[in-house]
């Protein structure tokens, strides 16, 4: 009797009668979510089928306010137990077919949530209604198609709801918009979930997930057209949760209308694209990489270079120009508008304004701007970071606004767009700005400046991306649990890009993002040190020089500094820092290259500069991973391997062998 | 190193190659191919034994000298030095590494039977890459786990 099921059992049962006590003395849509989500919950965590049916058949007789068909949904995913697991050997079968269809799924719940935010602006717009409703009926087709009930019995059930509300039975409201995105993520987590399991890595529980949200559903549709005052549509309350005559639960579905005509209706749209395996597409541009070099070297070669033949030297140039135009054209399929990152942060603003109860108002421009696929991918983190951070600290309390003397209403925009050879993403929020005394108290708190050191504005704003930096006053759910600025900016970097901070006390602060148009291709220099060639990155590099005896100053008896017009540098020897023999050591005798990285000068000593080069970018391999100051290699007109120079790493480095020296 | 620690190498075509007069072998389904020794660029941080990068056609891969890696005496390289492009598994992914041996030899078919356990060498000698030791014609082949090779080499990356 003691046992911990039978326990747990009479825990269910105490629950449910009193569950429907509260539905009786208060009937409000609260208390009967309240529960429910408690019911839903205990449900989740027991692990009989027989116990479910129990409760089901308790549920049942405690009809009050679509009570039954909730239940009714729970026990049917409660005995969904082993869909999972049924689910994976289905999509198993055809790794292809599964491969796509979850591609697809995904890429279609994308647009649901990007309709849907629009949506919840104009609910009454029943275009916007109809393709919210189209890929989910596309996913349950497929899904159903394929055997993954799991995710076909999820879709079926939001379908439903949806359908309401094209027919005319069911509203749009905050309530349902919230609960269809919630099915979104929720189906976006199973399908990642079944691709992990698939490819025999650890699935994640989800099963929780899927009851406390099957329960929302069915409550919703159960509870009607959201109206503020609206009564249980049920006339009468059931005087004792257990009376006997209950609906017959399967009613509820059976006036799900069969919408054959639907599907397929926006297969017509895709027809202009195709689906690359991206893996293909990586390997066609690094195949693209190689032609170009070896296409440059046959180019270089003395034996073709000495061939005055009219005809063969117009071969050959024109052999050139279709190489180019083939990489070009190789690095554009790689190039992805950042469309869907920027609607993630839609989405984002939108939960976070709920939760803090802060108004803002998002604009987006330039979502068809073209970022490397790879970029995209990256970025995502910190602009999402920074998003939580203007919506927590950026933008102040309605409140504050109204205190301030602005529009109660805050105003965040994205913004991406091309500027020169970059890819500029501006985040802007018209909030409080930085607070440069705030910040600057805070770094002396923290020891990361000295109390009397002077700083202009500019390096006070760069302190926010010192690592363990946060003036949040209180941590909040949003963000401020110090971890933040530092690792964006460190992101941004590892993406070879820089950001800028523009503010103004009080008005707002906009924070841009400068990134190179492709990971692939990098302009750089190339120098000499020793019998070792190295790629330095243009984008670091301030100047290059030669420098003359009276430009270099001694420190206890070695030359240290240089003085670059009227700057003093530290001098860095790049074969001490990579440990290269035979390399210049008078710096008179070789040349100085001026590195910028995160405001900081240093003077790189080389031997020589051989001249600039356009260079592809390749990873070391997974065997060499961590080595500070090195970026990458990149294959060398002679087919040797350059190393493709890290100026933070570099940076790092200096500050390492410094710190050793002392 | 105990017995239930060192698995045994399973029977099969074995590509044998020479290190400092011994005799060696590598299970040739890891073998990618046998290339000439070419020009190859050095890493800094790296440790010693890794010599660094070369151009496998486009492909980046390291490129680590057996004989640093076992501290065996340092030789130039000849005309015969080789490098052997194996793939090998490194935290589940599999990764293209290139090792310089003095030469290769053959490839020899070696049988179960064939195939002794590492003799315990006490704590003077690194086993736990040999996969056993294979008995051909009076002569001892060391089998390697390449595979664990590298695993040791991980650590080196983190280091500075």
């Amino acid at each position: 009797m003691d046992s911990p099921r039978d326990q747990f059992i009479d825990g269910i049962e105490r629950q449910l009668t009193r569950l429907a006590c509260d539905v009786i003395l208060d009937p409000t849509p609260a208390a009967v979510s309240a529960a429910i989500d408690a019911l839903a919950q205990a449900l989740a965590s027991g692990d009989a089928a027989e116990l479910a049916s129990r409760i089901r058949d308790i549920a049942v007789t405690t009809d009050a306010q679509g009570l039954a068909p909730v239940c009714e949904a729970l026990w049917r995913e409660w005995i969904a137990e082993d869909e999972v697991l049924r689910d994976v050997v289905a999509l198993s079968a055809d790794a292809e077919l599964s491969g796509m269809f979850v591609a697809e799924a995904l890429d279609h719940l994308g647009t649901i949530e990007a309709t849907l935010l629009q949506l919840e602006d104009t609910p009454d717009d029943k275009t916007l209604l109809n393709d919210v409703f189209r890929p989910f009926h596309t996913i349950k087709g497929n899904a159903g198609a394929l055997g993954v009930t799991t995710v076909q019995a999820l879709a079926h059930q939001v379908e439903n709801l949806l359908d309401r509300c094209r027919s005319g039975q069911h509203r749009v409201g905050s309530a349902e918009v919230d609960v269809v995105l919630k099915a979104v993520d929720l189906i976006t987590a199973m399908l990642i979930d079944l691709s992990a399991r698939i490819a025999g890595k650890p699935g994640t529980p989800l099963r929780n997930d899927r009851l406390v949200l099957v329960a929302a559903v069915e409550r919703i549709i159960a509870r009607g057209p959201e109206e503020p005052t609206a009564q249980p549509q049920t006339d009468s309350l059931p005087l004792s949760p257990f009376v006997d005559g209950a609906q017959p639960i399967g009613s509820k579905r059976t006036d799900e209308p069969k919408r054959a005509a639907a599907v397929r209706a926006d297969a017509g749209e895709s027809q202009a694209s195709v689906k690359v395996d991206t893996r293909k597409l990586d390997g066609l541009v690094d195949i693209v990489g190689e032609l170009v070099i070896l296409q440059s070297l046959i180019y270089e070669d003395p034996a073709v270079k000495s061939v005055s033949d009219e005809r063969f030297t117009r071969n050959l140039a024109q052999l050139r120009r279709i190489t180019t135009d083939l990489q070009r054209g190789a690095m554009s399929m790689r190039m992805v508008p950042i469309r869907q990152t920027f609607q993630k942060m839609a989405r984002l603003v939108r939960d976070l304004s709920k939760q803090s109860g802060k108004q803002v108002e998002l604009t987006l421009a330039g979502e068809d701007t073209e970022l490397d696929r790879k970029v995209v991918e990256d970025i995502n983190d910190p602009l999402m970071h920074m998003v939580r951070n203007s919506m927590d600290h950026g933008l102040e309390s309605r409140e504050g606004r109204r205190a301030a003397g602005k529009r109660a209403t805050g105003q965040l925009s994205l913004r991406a767009f091309h500027q020169g050879g970059s890819i500029v993403i501006e985040i802007a929020d018209d909030g409080a700005g930085l607070n440069t005394d705030r910040i600057v108290a805070k770094a002396i708190a923290n020891g990361l400046i000295q109390p009397d050191s002077a700083l202009a504005p500019a390096d006070i704003h760069q302190l926010i991306f010192a690592p363990g930096f946060s003036t949040a006053e209180q941590v909040t759910e949003i963000s401020g649990r110090g971890v933040g600025m530092d690792v964006v900016k460190r992101n941004i970097q590892a993406l070879r890009g820089r950001i800028d901070i523009d503010t103004c006390n009080g008005r707002g602060a906009t924070f841009t993002i400068t990134l190179p148009l492709t990971m692939a291709i990098l302009d750089g220099l190339l120098v000499t040190v020793g019998a070792e060639r190295f790629v330095i990155p243009t984008f670091a590099i301030r100047e290059s020089l030669r420098p003359i005896p009276s430009q270099i100053h001694t420190v206890q008896g070695s030359p240290r500094l240089i003085q670059v017009r009227d700057e003093l540098l530290p001098l860095v020897w790049l074969s001490d820092l990579f440990n290269v023999s035979g390399a210049v050591s008078d710096p008179t005798q070789g040349t100085v290259v001026v590195l910028e990285e995160a405001g900081r000068r240093i003077s790189l000593v080389v031997d020589a500069l051989i001249g600039k080069q356009e260079v592809v970018v390749k990873s070391l391999g997974a065997a060499l991973t961590g080595i500070h100051g090195v970026a990458g290699g990149a294959i060398l007109g002679d087919g040797r391997i350059g190393l493709i120079l890290d100026a933070h790493g570099i940076v790092k480095l200096m500050d390492a062998g410094a710190l050793a020296a002392a | 190193m105990n017995e239930q620690k060192t698995s045994i190498a399973a029977a099969g075509k074995y590509l044998t190659f020479a290190l400092a007069l011994e005799e060696y072998g590598l299970p040739v389904l890891k073998v990618r191919e046998i290339i000439k020794l070419m020009d190859i660029t050095m890493v800094p941080q790296a440790p010693s034994h890794v010599k660094g990068v070369i151009n496998l056609r486009g492909k980046v891969i390291p490129v680590i000298d057996l004989r640093l890696k076992f501290g065996l005496p340092v030789a130039e390289y000849t005309e015969r030095t080789c490098i052997i492009v194996v793939e090998v598994e490194l935290d589940s992914r599999r990764v293209m590494l290139g090792v310089i041996v003095d030469w290769v030899s053959e490839v020899l078919n070696i049988s179960t039977d064939e195939i002794e356990e590492t003799p315990d060498f006490g704590e003077r000698f690194e086993t736990h890459y040999m996969q056993g030791v294979a008995k051909i014609r009076g002569k001892v082949k060391i089998l390697l786990d390449l595979d664990r090779i590298l695993a040791a080499d991980h650590a080196f990356t983190k280091a500075a």
